[in-house]
């Protein structure tokens, strides 16, 4: 069945690689199976979407302890709830994320100390791309369609503007905590924060026409 | 404040509540708005689907395969290996009818969710309580702005005419603490109470004779359903 096919080997051993992009279609049609509780098709979705999903949860986290409770809390949650997703307000990965984004920022608060925050909270490969789509270009990066139209309008922001959006992105920080962080006054950040949202906006209903 | 007529303020609250840098009391209220405001919900799903894929621009890595066996665990689902047997379509399947009676339970489970939403949009927590097959028993929806926790029974359970079922919220230390009866064949709304909160660990639904447990302290029957809260939005 080709629904299945990532587990025609031994399934212990299958990662996908991260040079599968997850099709936005073949990730509903597994959701909707796990909906009624296939369990092979709710596997199938695991193996495309874990490692993604667990990327961003270490990001947010920097621990791998907590970041694999997170993906399993999450996991468990997108199983019991996968009969409520709805197809017409969200695409697949973007509830999925979601769910991992919140269940990320619930044990970020329960953990209650101090995460290390570093400057850069993109990976090395996407923030030279974002810095200079020239020399590293977005499309040959390992993201879905979204994330790369997502690419291309954040390398048109300034790069300060870029790692702000960024620190309040993966972070869970308010504006005074991003000004904190960055150095910077509150009015500067929320002035940047307003017009990037916009900007992004802008650029990707841009994109979204041929 | 009115935010029907502000566009601009609604694109930026939305944006803003998706980013994460709409804290405390405003983005209580911004939920409080979502509520009632089937637009609103669409422009923040909007907002959702175009900043939520930075989420790529983290690193991919590979979980350890004890997340999906503590997944698996936790679900019950079959253990994966030998993974063809799910599919091999000529071998005989056990679990097969377990299946297409859960599908169906899903599907109405969808549709009692999908109405909910319609018409008292947005609860803000749910929660699916399974029995100890991983089959959905119990369907919770928490709305805190009227603080009121609507709990239905998925396809009716075979309760005794003596015995009662009892909703519990468990602490992760303490006494569980009892949210009320619930009707093994019906809807039945309760007040939220302390239904939810950080402490919550657990929700649970036991046996008990008829009008609940004697024990202030907790259940004195079997647990036949357990689950827990999932954040909606």
């Amino acid at each position: 069945m080709a629904l299945h096919r990532s587990h025609s080997q031994h399934t212990d051993k299958v990662i996908v690689p991260d040079t599968s992009i997850p099709d936005p279609q073949q990730l509903r049609a597994w959701l909707a199976g796990a909906a009624r509780r296939d369990a092979p098709a709710f596997r199938a979705l695991y193996d495309a979407t874990s490692p993604k999903l667990f990327g961003f949860a270490l990001r947010i986290l920097n621990r791998r302890d907590l970041a694999e409770d997170v993906l399993q809390e999450s996991f468990v949650a997108i199983w019991n709830n996968a009969g409520n997703y709805q197809g017409h307000l969200a695409a697949p990965m973007t509830w999925m994320t979601t769910i991992v984004r919140n269940k990320a920022f619930d044990a970020l608060r329960r953990a209650d100390q101090a995460t290390e925050i570093d400057g850069e909270p993109f990976a090395a490969d996407v923030a030279n791309a974002l810095h200079d789509p020239a020399a590293t270009p977005i499309e040959a990066l390992q993201l879905s369609r979204d994330a790369k139209a997502l690419a291309h309008c954040m390398s048109a922001l300034e790069g300060l503007h870029r790692q702000v959006v960024g620190l309040a992105f993966f972070h869970d920080l308010s504006h005074s905590e991003v000004a904190a962080q960055m150095a910077l006054p509150i009015g500067t950040v929320k002035t940047w924060i307003r017009r990037s949202l916009e900007k992004l906006k802008l650029c990707l209903a841009q994109q979204e026409r041929p | 404040m009115n935010l029907r007529d502000k566009p601009v303020l609604r694109e930026k609250l939305a944006a803003e509540y998706v980013l994460g840098t709409l804290k405390g009391g405003a983005r209580r209220r911004f939920e409080g708005y979502l509520h009632g405001d089937a637009a609103l919900r669409r422009t923040t799903a909007e907002w959702q689907d175009r900043l939520v894929p930075l989420a790529e621009f983290a690193r991919s890595q590979p979980p350890h395969r004890r997340v999906w066996a503590g997944i698996e665990r936790r679900l019950g689902l079959r253990p994966a290996a030998p993974a063809w047997q799910f599919w091999r379509s000529d071998a005989p399947h056990a679990w097969r009818p377990l299946a297409l009676a859960s599908s169906v339970v899903a599907l109405v489970l969808a549709g009692l969710l999908a109405t909910q939403s319609l018409q008292t949009p947005q609860h803000d927590y749910l929660a699916t309580l399974t029995d100890d097959k991983a089959q959905p028993a119990l369907v919770l929806a928490a709305d805190r702005d009227k603080q009121l926790l609507t709990v239905r029974v998925v396809g009716g359970a075979d309760v005794p005419a003596d015995k009662s079922l009892q909703l519990w919220a468990v602490p992760k230390a303490g006494a569980p603490r009892s949210l009320g009866l619930v009707d093994p064949n019906g809807d039945v709304k309760l007040a939220l109470g302390r239904a939810i909160g950080d402490d919550v660990a657990l929700l649970a639904v036991s046996l008990e004779p008829k009008g609940g447990s004697r024990d202030p302290n907790g259940p004195s029957g079997p647990i036949l359903y357990k689950g827990n809260w999932v954040r909606t939005l």
